[in-house]
């Protein structure tokens, strides 16, 4: 059966159900790109600027210069956490894993944030303490 | 006759769907066309660059992490304003950073018990508040506890003993901190005091950001500058700023949140002994130190106060962290600011205003 020969065959409702059916779609990936794009990156900066965007979903390693020299990242099952820092307290190594929120090592000038900070769907906008 | 009457059935069919067939494939594709254009005007009224959205950006400054975060419908515009306000928190730790060799804080350190050093217009308002602190807290809040705080070292898990402190604490008095506002000048009555910004600076860069943020036009804003946070205005879904406000007995977990607040137009603060500690011989030595005793007060695990000015909040934080709960939530009440004490047994005073507003994630007693 030809598309043609297919096309004569439906209805009226069985086209309006196809084109809905294809607006629903279309809407449906908008939302879900929308909607699950926030935590999913892992932002790393150096002295304010923006060394490296990565995907939060795929394992791996990354050094970043800072102004003492080198920080590596760990990036692992939708972690992160610095394993190597040239400062003297190592506070930033001390921090460990963390899923949410971010990880800094001051003396280095090294910002490591959790998600897409454009997109702010998450429910805290800030914490004291 | 069955085969034939088939046929005509067939042909009668035929006919009824041949004589419309323009009229309904035009009106599938009208529909069609309809539907497409009403997804692309809904589309694209999301994605219209005129729609107010959040912008955030992160800078490491005082020796912290700053984060501004803009409500703005123009990427340029929310970028600019925040470059501001950044540059403002710039210079105002230039004008205050005691460990800097040209700050200002430094210069009247340097000369004190000497001459009285010309000081520019934040350095006076910085002092003029802390002094108000100080006395709202029988002197629990200090400015000049510089030289006590020298002899500690949190990383290095050093304190100093019993007789140096007391030696050290003579030189702690905020009533000696001499001001003239008319010459702009400010002395240190006794060689040896130093001032430290460090309980007030944060909160007072938090409040002129979000000056700087409004002067560029920003109609809401969040500044955060470590714990120290100014909200104004409102989300672009007409909700107040949500703040989450940490728990003393997380650890290491900053994001570990106790309670959420929603702010507006507000500040708020949280001093905690969780931030900078060493446990020695079974004991937390924290940064919090009494300027009575000179060791690390006792009473609480964490205060947090909300008002309208973060220079405040940061630094009556402080102070009634080293008051006390009893007496904390008193001088709370009488200037009329909110705020959440948990003492050293992690029970929870709060002020009447907070009890409404605030949302606690877990049991607190």
């Amino acid at each position: 059966m030809s598309l043609r020969e297919l096309f004569h065959n439906t209805t009226l409702a069985d086209r309006i159900l196809f084109s809905l059916l294809i607006v629903l779609s279309l809407s449906g990936i908008a939302f879900i790109k929308e909607i699950l794009s926030d935590n999913s990156t892992v932002h790393i900066y150096v002295d304010g600027h923006p060394a490296y965007i990565l995907p939060l979903d795929k394992n791996r390693v990354v050094s970043v210069e800072g102004p003492q020299g080198k920080t590596v990242v760990e990036i692992k099952d939708h972690q992160v956490r610095i394993i190597e820092s040239p400062c003297h307290n190592k506070l930033c190594i001390q921090t460990g894993w963390v899923r949410s929120g971010a990880v800094v090592c001051l003396p280095n000038r090294v910002v490591v944030t959790l998600g897409d900070p454009d997109k702010h769907k998450k429910t805290i906008d800030a914490t004291t303490g | 006759m069955k085969s034939r009457q088939y046929v005509v059935d067939s042909k009668q069919v035929n006919t009824k769907r041949a004589v419309p067939a323009s009229y309904l494939q035009s009106t599938v594709y009208c529909l069609l066309l309809l539907l497409s254009t009403l997804y692309c005007l809904l589309y694209a009224c999301s994605c219209s660059p005129n729609k107010e959205r959040i912008f955030k950006k992160d800078r490491i400054l005082m020796d912290t992490l700053v984060a501004i975060t803009v409500v703005s419908d123009s990427k340029d515009n929310a970028e600019k304003a925040i470059d501001a306000a950044f540059s403002e928190i710039e210079y105002l730790e230039k004008l205050s950073n005691h460990y800097s060799s040209d700050s200002e804080i430094t210069r009247i350190n340097r000369n004190a018990g000497i001459s009285e050093v010309k000081v520019s217009y934040d350095i006076l308002k910085l002092l003029d508040k802390a002094l108000h602190v100080s006395e709202n807290t029988e002197g629990a809040f200090d400015v000049t506890m510089g030289p006590v705080i020298a002899l500690y070292d949190f990383h290095k898990k050093i304190r100093p003993d019993d007789g140096m402190i007391k030696k050290t604490l003579s030189l702690v008095n905020y009533r000696e901190i001499i001001i003239n506002r008319d010459r702009s000048t400010v002395l240190l009555k006794r060689k040896g005091m130093l001032i430290d910004l460090g309980g007030i600076a944060k909160g007072y860069a938090a409040d002129k950001a979000a000056e700087t943020l409004k002067k560029q036009g920003v109609r809401s804003g969040l500044v955060a500058v470590a714990g120290d946070i100014k909200a104004f205005g409102l989300k672009p879904d007409g909700k107040p700023w949500k703040i989450g406000i940490r728990n003393p007995e997380s650890g290491d977990k900053e994001d570990d949140i106790m309670a959420t607040i929603e702010l507006k137009d507000m500040a708020i603060s949280t001093s905690g002994d969780y931030e900078r500690f060493f446990i020695s011989g079974g004991k937390r030595y924290h940064h919090l130190l009494d300027p009575k005793t000179g060791l690390s007060a006792q009473e609480c695990r964490s205060v947090s106060i909300i008002t309208k000015e973060g220079a405040f909040t940061d630094a009556f934080a402080t102070g009634i962290f080293i008051l006390g709960p009893e007496q904390g939530v008193k001088v709370l009440d009488k200037l009329g600011f909110e705020g959440m004490i948990i003492d050293s047994q992690g029970k929870s005073h709060l002020t009447q205003g907070i009890r409404k507003k605030i949302e606690f994630k877990r049991t607190v007693s």
